[in-house]
């Protein structure tokens, strides 16, 4: 079977072999101590330090943490794991199996996501027990925590696509990236409330659709609905994939 | 295909049952399979007793053997095996050679990147030496030994030595080249009579008594050193310890 060309049996052979992966990645980097610490206290903190002393509602702030907590979960996983496992050359080992590349990064994809489901559901349950937030719909709740999990996923996979053996080098260019996007995305500025040019620019966030499904999903607002939030987060998905791969090509080259 | 790359590796926070699991699922291997491949792998490499332990708790040659067995998982018709023995521990080399020379047998086409000239010599079929990336010359090494056949070796031991030994043997007649391996000389001659008498004489003279005397033919890494042009007394000369 030659890369590329398309048979069920080797789409069957690539799901498989990513399920593997992301379960052997969970095992080896995510179900640690220190790595759910920092997934947990990090954006809890970073929300808390600007939210804190806002008049606004306790209840109201838990979509933005959930919001925060996702970007930072699910975007950190691509960057810790790629290049660690380039320095130790254990990346070589995937790309080497007769899998596609594809494989290789849903399989990096499907961890950072589940992971950072995993990670989201703390603060949905602060909210619940302390604040009194309500979910209105779980068929919108899973979609709403779901898709913005499989969009900043890939968000840093695409990062990870830089060709460093060390992790640090690609979390100084995310957080040049992920820092301010919390700032234009509506997470403590309501979008409506920003000027024309701001809200133009939070339009090009993917954290602003993420913020806006979650808080539709358990406040029942909405900016652009969930309709068109959850197409420009897929949206951003198919764009954040097609430029990991550009960059991997482009580098490996 | 089967590839095992010159760096071990594997995953150190996984046992090595685990290592092998994974590498089993990557390649498609039946659960069943997989499990029963992974136990026959664990003992040929004598790893099965450390199975549940974690592979960073493993030596160098340990994690090489287990990377091996990584690569051998889906039961490869065709191996690659870059430097499986570079640098390991006796009885790691003992079992991977081993296991190479019974997977020959059973038919896997085995590709061995390696620098150790002598293992190239005893284990591969067929020899490609690669000079500035590009083959320079493939065949048995028996065949390419026999285009350097004018090039013939004496290796000689004496039970003391002088400081100037290396000259004094250099300037034995026919003798175009000595080199020091260990505890002997290594004298190159197109004339390995000649050079023989003159051996004894320079024994005699100097009251030396021969531990060891073989006459050689060419080695494989004396072709080596013939396609690939290099100069060892040039290279001696600026080899400085």
């Amino acid at each position: 079977m030659f890369k590329g060309e398309f048979s069920t049996a080797q789409l069957k052979a690539d799901l498989s072999a990513s399920w593997a992966i992301a379960k052997k990645d969970m095992r080896i980097y995510y179900i640690k101590p220190g790595t759910l610490m920092f997934a947990i206290l990090f954006p809890l903190f970073m929300y808390l330090s600007f939210a804190v002393g806002k008049n606004a509602p306790a209840a109201t702030l838990i979509p933005g943490l959930i919001s925060i907590t996702i970007l930072f979960s699910a975007s950190s996983i691509g960057p810790m794991v790629i290049p660690t496992e380039r320095r130790v050359k254990t990346f070589e080992r995937l790309l080497s199996a007769p899998i596609s590349f594809y494989s290789v990064i849903l399989g990096k994809t499907l961890g950072g996501f589940l992971f950072s489901l995993a990670i989201a559901i703390v603060p949905l349950l602060i909210g619940l027990a302390c604040f009194g937030t309500q979910i209105l719909s779980l068929l919108g709740l899973i979609l709403g925590l779901a898709l913005p999990a499989f969009c900043f996923a890939t968000f840093g996979i695409m990062f990870a696509s830089f060709p460093t053996e060390n992790p640090g080098d690609i979390m100084l260019l995310l957080n040049f990236v992920r820092l301010p996007l919390i700032f234009i995305s509506g997470l403590y500025i309501p979008i409506e409330s920003l000027p024309d040019w701001g809200q133009a620019i939070a339009a090009l966030s993917p954290l602003t659709y993420a913020n806006d499904l979650i808080r539709y999903t358990l406040e029942a607002k909405t900016t652009y609905g969930p309709a068109l939030d959850s197409i420009m987060l897929l949206l951003f998905t198919a764009v954040f994939l097609f430029i990991g791969r550009r960059l991997d090509k482009k580098f490996r080259k | 295909m089967g590839i095992v790359p010159e760096i071990s590796n594997v995953y150190d926070d996984l046992s090595a049952w685990d290592n092998l699991m994974f590498t089993g699922e990557l390649y498609q291997v039946e659960k069943s399979e997989r499990k029963r491949r992974a136990k026959e792998l664990l003992e040929t490499f004598g790893l099965y007793d450390r199975r549940n332990d974690k592979a960073k708790d493993f030596s160098k040659g340990m994690k090489r053997r287990l990377t091996i067995a990584m690569g051998l998982i889906n039961n490869p018709h065709l191996l690659f095996l870059d430097e499986p023995t570079s640098g390991l521990d006796v009885q790691s080399v003992l079992i991977i050679k081993n296991v190479v020379r019974q997977l020959n047998k059973t038919g896997v086409t085995i590709f061995l990147t390696t620098h150790d000239i002598e293992e190239a010599n005893v284990t591969c079929d067929r020899v490609a030496i690669i000079h500035k990336g590009k083959i320079a010359a493939i065949d048995t090494p028996e065949r390419l030994k026999k285009t350097i056949q004018s090039v013939q070796s004496i290796e000689v031991a004496f039970d003391k030595a002088s400081q100037n030994i290396m000259k004094e043997l250099e300037s034995i007649l026919t003798v175009s080249e000595v080199r020091k391996e260990g505890d002997k000389f290594r004298l190159y001659t197109n004339d390995p009579a000649t050079a023989l008498t003159g051996i004894w004489e320079y024994a005699k003279t100097n009251n030396l008594k021969p531990i060891t005397i073989n006459t050689l033919g060419p080695s494989l890494e004396d072709v080596f050193v013939k396609i690939t042009g290099l100069d060892v007394k040039a290279e001696r000369r600026n080899f400085h310890v």
